[in-house]
């Protein structure tokens, strides 16, 4: 039955998952790259001191298993002590010690966690949690990214954090970061990265459905590449329609392949497939579709579908919502950072999935 | 502890013949509406055996999911139903009543030397309050299952179109039940003592199922009112936890672990209390430090109420608080290592008896030791910022809740087993399963705490590939633990149909509940017992006049 299960993992749905995340000298943490070291630290003098009372206890108790087995059923014990205090003193104070030494250096790492230094707080990212996607908004840059975003390496970097609708935690596992992402208040967190390569960002609190795909890749590029004229979270390819519709693939996959098929397979939204008819003479034409139009007092429209549309449907998801079962009781996301250049490579994508007359 | 009733040969087979509790009456009736402690415990431990099986499905069709990064079996509304049911089962229906219900109830009035609890009608309702919340949860799965996961974080729990009001108002009957047992048995404790038997003579099974007959009674009502106060935010939308309403999903967290917190020892001191007893049985030993077990049991049941907070260490506390809860859970290691230490040590130089409920004794103090040590890891504050809400968490619960509590329902499963139905099972398939549980259980979690530390979240349909090969070891552990589970309640089953006599004192015990016929009279004892003796005295045994045990 098992050779049946065992494959090599298939593509994940959504963001390129594939950094393998490189292993620490131990083998048990990921590669550190943050200037956090005193989690490893602590984490590892406590998992040496675990395995030193693990040895000691487990010796002692195989130890007398062995030794004093009971041979014969009226064998009796070879000692009575119930008492012995020299040794209860030992061994209450002893872990005593070593566990409060365990908390202090915990509570010093922790506070150096959570006071955010000014030169972080000079670098402030937006975090925003929805589900199940983030949205990273830059200090002094006006174009925002979804599920993934670009750190300058050696600069302490705060993100602001803040969700719109339900409990989600940012977790960056290589910087030994965590923050609960909490609605209606805003929460920080700090760190500086130290090594430049592509890292995971996990979602680390249950917040439905989706949970486990609230994924965000954080790419740490060196000085140049990040203040590069052309910033890499803000290069879009659309010289031509075939780019266009590349890049507009591209972004599908990571933000809205969650509850749009492009086969016509039904989900959470319908399909893309068909939204476009293309004409004989090469042109597109939008399909006829029938919407509740809530900018005019909830009444049914027949509208074709064009750009504008479309625009509006990103941006303001409850303007006109499909009048179709399930549809119509399902809500959608919005979008409201994706800029119009961006939405246009989504319609040439999804022109791409035209059926032709 | 001997008793001025030395009525029985107290290790001859028993009398054939003579009535006892379960063939006294027969009939429906005579068991659903029975007042008898000792019917009662078994109609918990079958009512829990079959939330336990049926949570174990649950976990092992999660493993089996979780077999490839984007999942094997279902999609993720319906994996994430399925571990919360295998959540809220374990926790709900299994863990928290299954020491107390059936091995509390059972043994309780026998260690006493009482005829049955204090408050006997009581005793039945609480078993029909778990009923009605094991029975109220299987109708939340009918209408539409729920997937908040077993801690119901609002506001998720608030918006979800899932049946969480019955659920919610499933786990408000079951903390009703819960409190009944507790008021009970401390009733119990305090009324119905044996002349002679001094608080300092009872066993610490008896002081286990005090301390957490305290915590059950003072915790369990913050949870209640937290599901409550959840089902009126959904139906009524009054603005408690939710931001929208200007409620706060922060005071939730607090509300539920001031309960969660203190309910994790109300699931553990009850086995501590187990092993306690049978690490002094099968090494025929007076337990080492046996005051100090005693009071270790209150201080942590003390102490457990103002830890609640290091569940929240990511929740953005303030620092101050950070330092309040790090330490104190930190104090809460103490007694808990000192327990440990003191088991070796009654072993230490004893006369240690392999059968089988020493093995799943064993397995328990292996199996703790790992489980309370990673504790102490996700104890210090930064650490335990990286390792909050990955598997490692859920391995060092696991550890603590599967490997330990469990282990020791099973031990002690094992221990009366022959005093509650008068036969033995077969010791060798015993032995054979108590291994492959062991080597299951370590393989399933072991793994799980090293993806923990890489960072793999806990509660994922799919994940990343990096994970994957521990994934899949853990899989293959489970199904394996899962196949001793399985030898375990065939042959425990097949014992009660053809399993040899057990004989009156099956392992040399010397607390009263050895020192009655077995299986034990409606009443418990032919005569009341006098206790006049120290707890676990074994000089008053004597083995020689003894025949060695069957099996
Ligand atoms: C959470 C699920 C969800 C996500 C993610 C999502 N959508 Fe939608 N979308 C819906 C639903 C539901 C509808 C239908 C109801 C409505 O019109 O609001 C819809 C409707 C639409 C429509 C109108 C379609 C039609 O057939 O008339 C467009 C266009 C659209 N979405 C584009 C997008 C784009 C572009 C993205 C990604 C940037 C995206 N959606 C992401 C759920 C989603
Ligand atoms: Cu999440
Ligand atoms: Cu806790």
């Amino acid at each position: 039955m098992f050779a049946l299960l065992i494959q090599d993992p298939v593509n994940i749905n959504g963001p390129d998952r594939s950094p393998q995340q490189a292993v620490d000298a131990y083998g048990q943490l990921t590669k550190l790259a943050s200037t956090f070291s005193h989690v490893d630290g602590l984490f590892y003098f406590t998992y040496a001191v675990c395995i030193f009372f693990f040895v000691l206890i487990v010796g002692v108790l195989l130890f007398s298993v062995v030794k004093y087995r009971r041979k014969t059923w009226d064998q009796l014990p070879a000692s009575n002590t119930t008492h012995n205090t020299p040794l209860e003193v030992v061994w209450t104070v002893i872990p005593l010690i070593i566990v409060m030494i365990m908390f202090a250096w915990g509570y010093m790492g922790a506070r150096d966690m959570t006071v955010v230094p000014l030169e972080a707080s000079r670098n402030t990212y937006k975090a925003s949690a929805k589900q199940w996607n983030w949205t990273f908004h830059y200090p002094n840059h006006p174009v925002a990214s979804y599920n993934e975003v670009w750190l300058e390496v050696g600069k302490p970097v705060q993100f602001l954090l803040e969700s719109s609708d339900v409990l989600h935690a940012f977790y960056l596992p290589a910087m030994r970061v965590k923050r609960d992402v909490i609605p209606g208040r805003y929460q920080s967190v700090w760190f500086t990265p130290t090594t430049v390569g592509e890292y995971h960002l996990f979602c680390a609190e249950y917040c439905g459905k989706d949970h486990s795909k609230m994924y965000a890749k954080v790419h740490v590029v060196d000085t140049a590449t990040f203040n590069a004229p052309q910033r890499p979270w803000d290069q879009w390819e659309d010289s031509t329609p075939e780019l266009a519709a590349k890049s507009g693939a591209n972004l599908y996959s990571q933000l809205c392949i969650a509850c749009h098929s492009v086969n016509g397979t039904p989900g959470v939204g319908p399909s893309w497939k068909g939204l476009f008819i293309k004409n004989a003479d090469g042109t597109y034409t939008g399909r006829q579709r029938e919407v509740i139009d809530n900018t005019d007092g909830g009444k049914r429209k027949t509208i074709t579908v064009d750009d504008a549309y479309i625009i509006e449907s990103v941006h303001l998801p409850e303007a006109k919502k499909v009048a179709e079962e399930p549809y119509v009781r399902n809500a959608m996301t919005a979008f409201p950072d994706l800029d119009e250049r961006k939405v246009r490579g989504l319609i040439e994508y999804m022109k791409t999935l035209a059926d032709t007359k | 502890m001997t008793t001025n009733v030395p009525v029985i040969d107290s290790h001859a087979a028993p009398v054939a013949g003579r009535k006892n509790f379960l063939n006294c009456s027969s009939g429906f009736l005579s068991w659903a509406g029975t007042l008898d402690h000792k019917r009662i415990g078994i109609m918990y431990l079958v009512g829990v055996s079959l939330a336990f099986l049926a949570g174990g499905l649950f976990a092992l069709l999660v493993r089996l999911h979780l077999w490839k990064p984007d999942g094997m079996l279902f999609d993720n509304v319906q994996y994430n139903q399925i571990f919360t049911l295998h959540g809220a089962f374990m926790v709900f229906i299994f863990v928290i009543p299954a020491i107390p219900g059936s091995l509390g109830n059972m043994v309780l009035p026998l260690m006493l030397g009482a005829k049955d609890v204090a408050l006997p009608r009581l005793n039945l309702l609480s078993f029909y309050l778990w009923l009605a919340g094991a029975l109220m949860a299987t109708l939340a799965i009918v209408l539409g299952g729920f997937d908040t996961g077993w801690t119901f974080y609002a506001p998720y729990s608030l918006y979800t179109d899932q049946a969480v009001v019955t659920i919610g108002l499933a786990v408000f009957v079951l903390g009703f039940s819960s409190i009944f047992t507790g008021l009970n048995f401390i009733v119990t404790v305090h009324k119905l003592r044996a002349p002679g038997l001094t608080w300092f003579r009872m066993p610490l099974f008896v002081w286990a199922i005090y301390a957490t007959a305290i915590l059950q009674v003072l915790a369990t009502p913050v949870l209640g009112i937290t599901v409550l106060l959840v089902a009126f935010e959904r139906l009524y939308h009054i603005g408690i936890f939710d931001p929208r309403l200007g409620g706060d999903p922060v005071l939730f967290e607090h509300f539920f672990w001031f309960y969660s917190h203190p309910a994790v020892y109300i699931m553990v001191l009850p086995a501590f209390g187990i092993v306690s007893e049978l690490v002094s049985v099968h090494s025929r030993k007076p337990l080492f430090g046996y005051k100090l077990i005693a009071f270790s049991s209150l201080a942590i049941a003390i102490i457990s109420f103002l830890v609640w907070g290091h569940h929240m260490f990511t929740s953005g506390q303030s620092t101050y608080a950070l330092f309040a809860f790090s330490f104190l859970t930190f104090f809460v290691a103490i007694p808990t290592a000192i327990k440990e230490f003191s088991w070796v040590a009654t072993i230490w130089k004893g006369s240690i008896a392999l059968n089988a409920p020493m093995l799943y004794t064993l397995a328990f103090l292996i199996i703790f030791a790992i489980g309370g040590l990673t504790g102490v890891i996700l104890g210090a504050l930064n650490v335990d910022i990286h390792l909050h809400d990955t598997y490692f968490v859920v391995a060092h619960f696991h550890y603590v809740m599967m490997g330990s509590i469990a282990l020791a329902f099973f031990a002690g499963l094992h221990h009366w087993w022959p005093k509650m139905f008068g036969v033995m099972y077969n010791e060798t398939l015993a032995k054979i399963a108590c291994g492959i549980i062991f080597v299951g259980f370590n393989t399933t979690f072991i793994p799980q705490f090293i993806m923990g530390s890489r960072g793999m979240p806990r509660r994922y349909a799919t994940y990343v590939p990096d994970y994957m090969g521990f994934h899949q070891a853990s899989t293959i552990g489970a199904m394996v633990l899962g196949a001793g589970v399985a030898l375990m309640v065939f042959y425990l089953v097949a014992s009660l149909f053809q399993g040899k006599k057990a004989m009156q004192n099956q392992w040399g015990g010397v607390t009263l509940d050895w020192l009655t016929p077995t299986p034990p009279p409606l009443e418990n004892f032919d005569e009341a017992p006098v206790v006049t003796t120290e707890v676990y005295d074994y000089s008053t045994l004597d083995y020689k006049a003894m025949q060695t045990p069957v099996a």
